[in-house]
């Protein structure tokens, strides 16, 4: 190996040793501490003058310290003259973004709220959905116009329309930090992202360095071959939209079964045809279930008379969850890249199970685990449960129990992948190359 | 609904850091907070909830470094999520008011293979879309050179001036400073106050650590105000302090603008032989207050409130640094 050195942050020791295990290097000496104010302080023991650094950081854990101690160790070795700075970030940092739901579900705001948590993050992606939660729907519009034989009630409508935006004036929002991520361990002074399953795969474009996203893909199809018994039978079912892409690619290369889990979520006024849609949409009236719930803190049943009584409070959604395809009495192997408070997951599985699925599995890249998943997870219709050590899984480990919990090392594709970029050799193969 | 908004509107928005201080400055300023909060997700993420529009606004937002080990990243990260939130929406221009600047002590490479984090904070707000800066006593001032945007570096001497003209009295002061770096703004306090100054020279073997002093002038008989930007651990005041009465000061009081006091800070000062620490509120004090009875604490905000005024009309904020408003 030339010139290189890898250095690991404060958030997952354990794959940096690994990794460096793997590639035969000693881990990189750096002191890592606090001052007594909080400041957070890095000191290299380690020369890294012409060397090419890889530091090894994980956004999993004190989000915002973890970090800054990452930019801050960027900084440093760009004041020590390192010749190429490689960031390592097998969880990427603010990589899912919530999107302006959170608001819409009663997120906490500011210091009056402070501590207080949400307990269904969402993952997001960029929506369509009108911004404006007054804008009338096609529907209501139609009902106008058929009402619009007199003009005087169209005119008072549109009024109260008008009054309604005026009242609640703005809608809120919450802002995206990607961007402002990626700018800032550009500026910090990395030259070079490694990351893995992306939640969002424009994520790779709000920089303006290379980023190679690896992914889990080949290790998971591993596990699936090898440890699944009869996998050819089973279905690979992905928990939501979103992530349909990566778990149908699975599906596709081991020729095995694929359902989805839809979850929607609407207004409670759209209530009737979303029923309708549902019942449309889907093939055959047996595979439809649907568990609803309603916004936390409003016990609400999905039933039309609940509905037009609570059309006055504008930010009530109601959320359902449907399966499309068929799990009778199959084994279910679920896939998601990326799993917080584990809510939609466990959701999914009981959906599952109550769709008469045999036993599920969970394939989790990043298992973050945050708030009361593990206990929710441990509780869960959840049979077993696959994650990666992208994130510190210790504590989780013993949480959950080594019965349910299976630990997959991402280690060699890391290491791999240093060492292919410090030999300027190509990364694309890990894409397809079974661990 | 009318196409002409007023040309000159502004907004003051806040972090969780030091609420109460915002609200202070949004009150001398006839104002309220804008209704833009910084969230905390269960993964320990944080996001920024705006509320209502900031388009073509003048934006400021107040921020303190403080919160210790737990909190002083997250609120750090806070700032640069709001400034960057302000970008996205189209804000006209965004200052950040910081009184305390984080990091501002990791101003140089005293040691091979550190980082200068000042430097880095510094370049994380021109990243994040900041385009000028508000703060208190600097550290160091060169750090405003890190920028490459406006810093105004108001001081604290103005309302520390006024406090010592009120409630001491000037005949047999001497000023002093703790350490050799703060020789400068201890002498133009006594120029000001035209009384002696003393300088207490030390030995540092590690950060946080201190070893050996020595004074340097005459304190036999006088009252003593010792005068620092920062009070940290308070393990230099409280040996300086114990260091003058030693040599024959009459008594200690310690006068500093940016009341850290983490770690064993609020129990030395108890203990030790200050008989007052006067800070201003540029950092969350009123629970220490509580259990720190020779804390006492002088409200900066209408300082910072003047140059939110004067820099937001365009009036020159250089009255500030020699006029206690």
């Amino acid at each position: 190996m030339r010139d290189i050195i890898v250095f690991s942050g404060s958030s997952n020791p354990d794959l940096a040793e690994r990794v460096c295990r793997n590639l035969g290097l000693p881990p990189g000496k750096v002191e890592l501490r606090k001052f007594a104010n909080g400041e957070t302080s890095v000191q290299y023991g380690d020369s890294v003058r012409d060397k090419d650094v890889f530091i090894i950081q994980t956004g999993a854990g004190h989000v915002n310290d973890l970090f800054m101690e990452l930019l801050i160790m960027i900084s440093a070795c760009k004041m020590a003259s390192a010749k190429r700075i490689t960031v390592i970030c097998p969880l990427f940092f603010y990589s899912r973004q919530v999107d302006s739901k959170g608001s819409k579900r009663g997120a906490p705001n500011g210091a009056q709220h402070k501590g207080t948590q949400i307990a269904d993050s969402v993952p997001s992606s960029p929506k369509l959905v009108s911004r404006f939660s007054h804008d009338p729907t096609p529907k209501e519009i139609l009902n106008q116009k058929a009402r619009g034989s007199s003009a005087a009630p169209a005119l008072q409508t549109l009024r109260t329309n008008d009054a309604a935006i005026a009242t609640t004036g703005y809608r809120s929002w919450i802002a995206q930090s990607g961007t402002l991520v990626a700018n800032l361990i550009t500026s910090a002074g990395a030259n070079h992202i490694i990351t893995m399953d992306l939640h969002d795969a424009q994520f790779q474009g709000f920089f303006d360095i290379p980023v190679d996203n690896l992914l889990s893909k080949p290790l998971f199809q591993h596990y699936i071959t090898n440890y699944v018994p009869d996998y050819k039978n089973c279905v690979i079912v992905s928990p939501d939209a979103g992530g349909a892409k990566r778990a149908a690619a699975i599906a596709d290369v081991l020729s095995m079964p694929f359902a989805l889990i839809h979850k929607e979520r609407r207004q409670m006024a759209d209530q009737t045809p979303s029923q309708d849609l549902m019942a449309h949409s889907n093939p055959s009236s047996s595979s439809v279930n649907s568990v609803s719930f309603a916004t936390p803190g409003l016990s609400m049943q999905r039933s039309p008379s609940t509905a037009s009584m609570s059309q006055s409070a504008v930010e009530q959604y109601v959320a359902t969850t449907m399966l499309v395809g068929e799990v009778q009495d199959k084994v279910c192997v679920l896939i998601d890249d990326l799993v917080d408070t584990s809510s939609t997951i466990t959701r999914a599985a009981s959906l599952l199970k109550d769709q008469g699925a045999k036993y599920v599995y969970a394939l989790i890249t990043h298992g973050i685990f945050s708030g009361d998943a593990t206990s929710k997870l441990k509780n869960s219709a959840i049979d077993k449960i696959i994650t990666t050590n992208s994130v510190d899984q210790t504590t989780h480990y013993t949480q959950i129990g080594a019965d349910t919990m299976v630990i997959l090392d991402v280690s060699r594709i890391f290491s791999e992948a240093i060492r292919r970029i410090n030999n300027g050799e190509s990364v694309s193969m890990l894409y397809d190359h079974g661990w | 609904m009318s196409l002409q908004k007023p040309p000159n509107s502004i907004k003051i928005l806040t972090g969780n850091s030091h609420v109460k201080f915002a609200q202070q400055i949004a009150e001398y300023l006839n104002m309220t907070i804008a209704d833009i909060h910084v969230i905390e997700f269960s993964n320990r993420e944080s996001a920024v909830l705006v509320k209502e529009s900031i388009r073509d606004e003048d934006v400021y937002i107040i921020q303190t470094g403080c919160g210790g080990p737990e909190k002083l990243n997250d609120y750090l990260m806070e700032l640069l999520f709001l400034v960057h939130a302000c970008k996205s929406a189209s804000a006209r221009r965004i200052t950040a008011v910081v009184p305390n600047f984080p990091y501002a002590r990791q101003d140089r490479k005293d040691k091979s293979r550190v980082a200068i984090s000042a430097k880095l904070v510094a370049n994380l707000l021109v990243t994040a879309g900041c385009h000028h800066v508000i703060t208190m006593d600097l550290h160091a001032s060169q750090i405003q050179g890190f920028f490459n945007i406006p810093v105004d570096n108001l001081y604290a001497e103005p309302e520390v001036l006024k406090y010592i003209n009120l409630k001491l009295s000037t005949t047999d002061l001497v000023i002093v400073s703790p350490d050799a770096g703060g020789a400068k703004r201890v002498a133009s306090l006594a120029d000001k106050l035209d009384t002696p100054f003393a300088l207490i020279h030390k030995e540092r073997a590690k950060a946080n650590e201190v070893s050996r002093m020595v004074l340097v002038g005459d304190v036999t008989g006088k009252v003593c105000v010792l005068v620092d930007d920062m009070a940290d651990t308070c393990g230099t005041l409280c040996k300086a302090s114990d260091l003058l009465l030693e040599k024959g000061a009459k008594s200690v009081v310690a006068m500093v603008t940016h009341g850290i006091f983490s770690g064993q800070a609020i129990p030395r000062i108890n203990q030790g032989s200050l008989e007052k620490i006067v800070c201003t509120n540029s950092m969350p004090l009123t629970a220490m207050a509580e259990v720190c009875p020779k804390l006492e604490i002088i409200d900066i905000c209408p300082t910072l409130a003047e140059a939110i005024r004067r820099l937001h009309n365009g009036e020159s904020v250089s009255y500030l640094f020699t006029n206690a408003v």
